[in-house]
């Protein structure tokens, strides 16, 4: 019951998605099967994209695994789920519809704008035009990094996703902080160690 | 309709922290036999959590999730959680005591009343509970932090960044020491040691406590029978008396039945909302405003406490992210006219203090001070920059008293799908605390005040949560059987076979976290609901009662 109500739900949720980023999307012929399409992710575009928003000093192994852990956390959301009860209210939320296919039609829609400008696609610009255009369609989100589920483009969901991951924060300070990682009590008193 | 009776000697009306506290020390000490009724589902098993916890990090879910029902909503609760376990599934395991003035506002300053037991009293009860939950706490400086005996075990060390914090506070004159909680330094009735995953509303190790392993080793051993995803409806009096002669409830799962409970003694243990809901929705005979209602109390003077929260920026360097859940405590202000304290400035006023690693305006961002767009490299050197000082959270609970018209009601207009009308809370500040309110939060901003200059920090902001959060009360105890529902045990002044236990019992909300006090009081009301039954010998025969 649980499967068919989330595979339901999946489905459902695509099909809005897709009409609701109306002329970004991709032509429907080009799909055999609507649903299954939408939901995934332009793997080489993706990775075009992280090349420009993911920090340079992860070298390319570990843009790649960035990526890999991005299209993986992407894969496993399941639509609408019922989201962790806020204290101190007696509402029940719940999360947001499947954001894959409107970042698909995202990643869609800088390789077609791209193409239609350049004659090339987004892969082929050269880098600063390639990020002219992402920041172009990245456009006027605001100051706070999203959460990678609220993020309103690709770009920054995965960005977002990258950053919420305890080698970000390593990274950021330079010490294995670790957040959220499981590990014993009787070294926290201890300054956390460099990373090498 | 058809009726399926089931028969106990306790039959126990809820299934969290409290019936787990009750239902173990009973059967722990007497021979009896016991059923606990729960509306809520079971919840996830240990072997889930990591899983959970997983989809929690990922996406935000739910980790317990089918952890309420839809239908089954009081207006106004903290939370929604109604499962095996209750709301001490989502707990952070925060265990501070209150302190002696928490139980004597009369006799010490001059307002609302004193409970009926002192802290002295339940004293080997704070004992007791923490054995039974497994607290892990280091022992505050005397006389602010007064016990009996040495925490169960050693608390959970401090991390670096936490220390640093601590040289601070201190500097600036204030004793601040490890926050006591219900998670494990060492294994602890077959539960593992904390290792400090950080998502304590699901602990995926079990070192945090919580109720649902009670009930599983109770089960496990035969001790008690377990009746989840039934709802007791209403309590019935016996013809011609003024004992409880049944529980009567409906199975989520066999809607058709009525499921009637009959005992020698009822436990009501269903929290500070559905304890006195369910006696309001009970209103029968002479008791036509509910029962255990002649003083007109149940459902008034629900309690609970406010808190003002800082955060501030420091000139230190410190390294968020190594145990956000844990933090460090002070009764400095609890306890102000103690030797040493800072005395009350204008009246009644106290208040708790707790101190957390943050993030708060050090995380990554996606835009700079100037609105260009970080991606990529930028993003990290702005984040580096912005982390070469850090932030710190600061909060303090403080205390207010009940007004008479802090309630729990009845809202016909809102049904469940049986037809029982659902509660609303309101709750509201008695007008010595109204009229303090605003001098009180202003102290309590002006000691955050301090602490930035102390540390040539700077707040960056301040909020008041206006909410009273750990609530209490709506079946308070007295020993004047006109001023409370219960005695000090918790048995009911009207009816000498129901007892209502732990929250709702509380006269005052205390300016800390509630759940320890509220187990201890079970655990006494335990105690007397057991003088009723015989001794459980040590081969498990009854002995004498």
């Amino acid at each position: 019951m649980t499967q068919d109500r989330r595979t339901f739900l999946k489905a459902t949720t695509a099909a809005l998605s897709v009409a609701a980023v109306g002329a970004c999307a991709p032509e429907p012929s080009e799909r055999t099967d609507p649903a299954a399409g939408v939901r995934r992710l332009d793997p080489s575009l993706l990775r075009n994209v992280g090349a420009h928003v993911l920090p340079s000093e992860l070298g390319e192994g570990g843009r790649e695994q960035a990526v890999q852990g991005f299209e993986r956390w992407a894969a496993a959301y399941e639509p609408v789920p019922e989201m962790n009860h806020g204290y101190g209210t007696s509402e029940i939320r719940y999360g947001p519809p499947d954001p894959v296919p409107g970042w698909a039609a995202q990643l869609q829609a800088l390789d077609l704008e791209a193409t239609k400008r350049t004659g090339v696609g987004f892969a082929a610009l050269d880098p600063e035009a390639a990020d002219a255009l992402l920041r172009r369609h990245i456009g006027d989100a605001g100051s706070a990094m999203p959460s990678p589920l609220q993020a309103d483009h690709v770009a920054v969901a995965l960005l977002s996703w990258w950053l919420s991951t305890p080698e970000a924060t390593d990274r950021c300070y330079g010490v294995r902080i670790s957040p959220e990682t499981c590990r014993g009590i009787d070294i926290a008193p201890r300054e956390p160690e460099a990373l090498s | 309709m058809r009726r399926r009776i089931e028969e106990a000697d306790v039959v126990v009306v809820g299934g969290g922290i409290t019936a787990a506290m009750v239902a173990e020390k009973l059967t722990d000490e007497r021979d009896v036999s016991v059923i606990v009724v729960e509306a809520g589902t079971e919840s996830a098993p240990l072997e889930k959590r990591f899983e959970r916890r997983q989809r929690y990090l990922d996406y935000g879910e739910n980790p317990w999730t089918d952890d309420h029902i839809e239908d089954q909503v009081a207006l106004g609760i903290m939370s929604r959680s109604m499962v095996v376990g209750g709301q001490a599934l989502h707990w952070g395991g925060t265990t501070p005591r209150f302190t002696p003035e928490d139980f004597r506002h009369r006799s010490a300053f001059g307002v609302h009343v004193d409970w009926p037991l002192d802290y002295e009293t339940l004293d080997p009860y704070y004992q007791e509970a923490e054995e039974r939950m497994g607290v892990s706490g280091e022992q505050g400086p005397d006389p602010l932090d007064p016990r009996g005996a040495p925490y169960p075990m050693p608390a959970v060390p401090l991390t670096w960044t936490l220390e640093r914090l601590q040289e601070w506070v201190t500097s600036a004159g204030i004793p601040t020491w490890t926050n006591p909680v219900a998670k494990n330094t060492r294994p602890w009735k077959g539960r593992n040691v904390c290792l400090r995953c950080d998502t304590c509303n699901i602990c995926p190790t079990g070192a945090k406590y919580t109720p649902d392993f009670t009930f599983q080793q109770l089960l496990a051993t035969g001790r008690i029978r377990m009746h989840p995803r039934t709802l007791v409806r209403r309590l019935e009096l016996e013809e011609g008396t003024d004992r409880i002669h049944a529980a009567v409830a409906r199975s989520y799962d066999d809607p058709d039945v009525d499921v009637v409970y009959r005992a020698k003694t009822f436990v009501l243990a269903a929290g500070y909302a559905w304890s006195p809901h369910l006696l309001l929705v009970s209103a029968q005979g002479r008791y036509a405003r509910g029962l255990a209602n002649s003083s007109g109390l149940v459902g008034r003077y629900m309690a609970g406490h406010r808190s003002v929260s800082a955060f501030m920026e420091l000139p230190m360097r410190l390294l968020p992210g190594m145990y956000f859940g844990h933090s460090l405590i002070s009764k400095y202000f609890q306890r102000p006219t103690v030797a040493g304290g800072p005395g009350l400035p204008r009246g009644f006023m106290r208040h708790d203090f707790r101190v957390w690693e943050s993030t708060t305006a050090r995380g990554p961002r996606l835009r700079g001070e100037d609105g260009t767009l970080l991606l990529g490299d930028d993003v990290m050197a702005d984040w580096r920059a912005r982390t070469v000082t850090g932030t710190t959270r600061l909060r303090s609970y403080y205390d207010i008293i009940p007004d008479e018209n802090s309630r729990v009601e009845l809202d016909t207009s809102r049904r469940n799908r049986f037809g029982d009308p659902l509660p609303t809370l309101r709750f509201q500040d008695a007008p010595v605390s109204r009229d303090l309110r605003q001098a009180t939060e202003d102290r309590i901003r002006g000691v955050f005040e301090g602490l930035a200059r102390v540390g040539n920090g700077r707040i960056l902001r301040t909020s008041v949560d206006d909410v009273q959060d750990h609530p209490g009360g709506g079946c308070r105890m007295s020993d004047d059987a006109s001023e409370g529902v219960v005695n000090s045990w918790g048995r009911a002044h009207d009816h000498e076979n129901l007892f209502v236990v732990g929250a709702p019992t509380m006269v005052s909300g205390g300016c800390s976290n509630g759940t320890l006090t509220f187990s201890a009081l079970s655990l006494r009301s335990a105690e007397e609901v057991g003088r009723d039954f015989p001794a459980r010998s040590r081969d498990g025969v009854a002995s004498d009662a």
